[in-house]
């Protein structure tokens, strides 16, 4: 803009702020004559003007607006941990950054031999005992849930006076860096909430309320995707320091914050309405926030933004988001979602985040319905059938449970079973070179006339008799990460209660890593029995090169005690996920009379194997 | 209150610099830097918990502690107020800058445990865009640029404000209004975009 035109602009401005609405109106049209784009400077400059005084912009104090900034700038900065030094028993590799509450450096723990993420409290943050206690234990809290999508947490200590947490190791990026300049497409938006429900739902269960979630406090690894929620509890303990309070215990921070109007804008475009007021909050209030990401997630844009802190304060209080836009290309059902997500009343919203998981499984589903037909089919015969636990998964950890239970149930009477089963494969496109391949069969002994005969192999079918018995040998030309399940039915759930195999305590040493060429034999001392119910068994291998981190976190169910149940609904449900998911995309099957091989191309095999009986 | 050496020199340099002698504003910048950087620091490390810092405060403490009044005129003391209004505008601005750097170098990963620090480089990019969208005003319109230093930075009141720019109380009103919503326009176009 010229200086002219700046100064036409303002003396038509002056002018007519002094006047009412009509008479503004009449003067504007008067001052500026044909000239449409005056018109519209002046006009955009009144109504600037009506907004800037109604919100008070600027109206308070700058250094009173910094205050924040400037306690962070003036506080002394505590010695930083230097590349290769060793701080307790962890040896520092690198610095991963810093933030208002400490240092963050990627870290070796020397007695475990991983690599973790060891962040720094600042003494600001850790000299406030009772703070630093409750923290520490919703932290705790949170990280045994032991949950796929929450991040873990290893260790509180101290060391030469410095109050640490590390944590499991993030290769990955934050989704504010993710959505940095792209649009993400719908079944990736879906991918990423549904992970983040899966969290905050496991979390809510066990009564903590994250407080603070956003775009800076997901993380989704490089290798596979997999989202991670970050600091749990944490918010908590940075409340005071913010000036933005979300605790009743906490008015001092309130009154601060409402005392400083025309306070410039912070990072609070994801607070919820309850939070915005200092009210008291509750799960709902992450729900919330989730939905604000879902919205930026799918829109490229924040629902709430104003250019003070006391404006997107008020639009969080008072304004409905604008609809999607059709260039968004949601569907009408994710708009729901989303809205309700995001009702001012937290009574409105979705009272649990489970129930706003489901919304968007179901749609995921009917978007995938959409594409993949055949598989919709396929489900809808499966389900038809009573799946029964014939296969007894838990005698893989007990031989005396195997030995007694089942022995029993057998011997009553005759039955059929036939043993595998994977026709459905499709053959891999030819010039892809298979990145896993696994090989497999099983060993059969059949009981007859009273008596086990000499033990054999087969591939395929095969009729049974009761007491028969069987064990499963899996074998690959690679290294790499080997687990089994077994999928068993419940009741009053849409998914399948799944069994953990392997790895155990008695089978590899706990340990999921497994040799080339080395055969795994399951179970190794004892074998799968069949009981004299009818129905569908499904195994599930699955071979990774790197370790599944849903499944890692499985393995303390492949006890005696949990008879390899895994009874944490939300893992169960990711490994199921995970599970459907990698197995949409077959696997070549190769069979001789044998043996079983299967490959695919990609970093994870996900194989089931199917027993039943008719 | 006893008169220091430093008290002299600057109550000297501010009436030399009211007398016209822009030279002796750059040696009195750094003495008010000084003392407001300082007066500022202690502030904030005295009262962390729920306080509000006032620029005025600080900028008169500065002025009790910097400049020996008896011999002081009342137009040095505006003089003083804006040349502080300016240097409040730097630190903070600095401050602001130093802290996004800080964000920007810190690497992306896992550094989010910090709400404070996201709070306050919130507020930091919005100073600094306030900063920007000043110094663009300040080449169309140099004085109501200057009013909205004067007040925001500076926490001066209309009528001193008046005093400063020698201009009446309507004018800076005036200013304030045009400049404001301006302003407003600039940061919220800036913020959607």
């Amino acid at each position: 803009m010229t200086p002219e035109r700046w100064q036409q602009i303002s003396h038509i401005f002056k002018s007519a702020i002094s006047l009412d609405s009509e008479a503004r109106r009449a003067y504007v049209e008067e001052k500026c004559g044909k000239d449409e784009s005056l018109r519209s400077e002046v006009e955009k400059l009144i109504a600037s003007h009506q907004q800037a005084s109604d919100e008070n912009f600027i109206g308070g104090d700058a250094a009173d607006a910094a205050a924040v900034l400037l306690s962070e700038e003036f506080e002394e900065h505590k010695p930083t941990l230097n590349k290769g030094q060793e701080f307790g028993s962890y040896f520092i590799l690198d610095r991963l950054g810093a933030g208002g509450m400490g240092e963050v450096y990627l870290a070796r723990d020397s007695r475990l031999d991983r690599t973790v993420a060891l962040k720094v409290l600042s003494s600001d943050v850790s000299s406030d005992k009772r703070r630093m206690q409750r923290f520490r234990q919703e932290a705790k809290v949170a990280s045994s849930l032991n949950q796929p999508n929450i991040l873990t947490i290893f260790e509180f200590g101290e060391v030469d006076g410095l109050t640490f947490l590390a944590t499991e190791y993030i290769d990955g990026e934050t989704l504010r860096d993710h959505l940095r300049g792209k649009r993400l497409k719908l079944p990736e938006i879906l991918d990423i909430t549904i992970q983040i429900l899966a969290a905050l739902d496991a979390a809510h269960e066990a009564r903590i309320v994250h407080r603070d979630m956003k775009p800076e406090n997901v993380m989704i690894r490089r290798r596979d995707h997999v989202v991670k929620v970050l600091d749990f509890g944490l918010a908590k303990l940075t409340e005071k320091r913010s000036a933005l309070a979300t605790d009743r215990s906490d008015l001092e921070a309130a009154t601060a914050m409402k005392t400083a109007p025309g306070t410039l804008m912070g990072t609070i475009n994801y607070m919820s309405p309850e939070q915005a007021q200092a009210q008291t909050i509750d799960q709902r209030s992450d729900i919330w926030s989730t939905g604000v990401m879902l919205y930026e997630m799918v829109t490229g844009a924040k629902p709430f933004a104003g250019p003070t802190t006391g404006h997107t304060l008020v639009q969080i209080i008072d304004k409905e988001p604008q609809p999607l836009p059709k260039s968004a290309g949601a569907p009408a059902e994710l708009q729901r979602i989303i809205l309700k997500a995001m009702a001012k009343s937290a009574d409105d919203r979705y009272q649990t985040a489970r129930d706003m998981l489901i919304d968007l499984k179901n749609l995921r589903r009917q978007l995938e319905g959409r594409s993949v037909t055949t598989d919709d089919t396929e489900r809808a015969t499966d389900k038809k059938r009573v799946l029964v636990i014939a296969l007894v998964a838990m005698a893989v950890v007990t031989a005396g449970i195997f030995g007694f239970n089942l022995w029993r149930a057998s011997r009553s009477r005759g039955q059929t079973l036939v043993v595998p089963v994977t026709t459905t494969s499709a053959p891999a496109p030819a010039a892809a070179v298979p990145a896993r391949t696994l090989t497999y069969w099983m060993t059969v002994q059949q009981f007859r006339d009273g008596k086990y005969k000499d033990p054999f192999t087969v591939a395929g079918e095969l009729i049974f008799e009761a007491g028969d018995r069987v064990r499963l040998n899996v074998r690959s030309p690679q290294a790499g990460h080997l687990y089994i399940l077994s999928e068993g039915p419940r009741k009053g759930t849409a998914v399948p209660g799944f069994n953990y195999l392997f790895p155990s305590a008695t089978a590899n040493k706990n340990q999921s890593l497994v040799d080339a060429g080395k055969e795994i034999r399951l179970p190794e001392q004892t074998w799968w029995q069949f009981d004299k119910d009818e129905g569908v068994e499904r195994l599930w291998l699955v071979f990774a090169e790197d370790a599944v981190s849903e499944l890692e976190s499985a393995k303390k169910f492949a006890s005696t005690k949990t008879r390899g149940s895994i009874t944490d609904e939300t893992l169960n449900e990711a490994i199921h996920d995970l599970l459907t998911t990698h197995s949409a995309t077959k696997p070549e099957a190769e069979k001789n009379d044998e043996i079983t091989t299967v490959k695919t191309t990609d970093k994870i095999l996900v194989h089931p194997i199917r027993l039943e009986h008719h | 209150m006893r008169k220091t050496p430093k008290q002299h020199e600057i109550t000297q340099l501010l009436a030399e610099w009211s007398d016209g002698n822009q030279s002796a504003l750059d040696d009195l910048y750094p003495l008010v830097y000084d003392e407001l950087h300082r007066l500022a620091r202690r502030y904030m490390s005295r009262e962390r918990k729920g306080h509000t810092l006032q620029t005025t405060a600080l900028i008169n403490e500065a002025y009790v502690r910097l400049v020996d009044q008896k011999n002081v005129h009342w137009a040095n003391r505006s003089h003083f107020f804006a040349i502080s209004a300016q240097i409040m505008r730097r630190i903070l601005i600095d401050h602001a800058r130093r802290h996004a750097y800080a964000k920007r170098g810190g690497g992306a990963q896992q550094v989010s445990l910090d709400e404070a620090a996201a709070v306050a480089s919130g507020i930091g990019s919005e100073m600094i865009r306030l900063d920007e969208a000043l110094k663009t005003l300040a080449e169309m319109d140099p004085r109501r640029s200057q009013v909205v230093e004067l007040r925001y930075f500076g926490g001066l009141n209309n009528e001193e404000i008046a005093g400063v720019l020698h201009v009446s109380e309507n004018t800076v009103t005036r200013d304030w209004n045009m400049a404001r919503a301006w302003l407003y326009q600039q940061l919220t176009e800036s913020a959607t975009n």
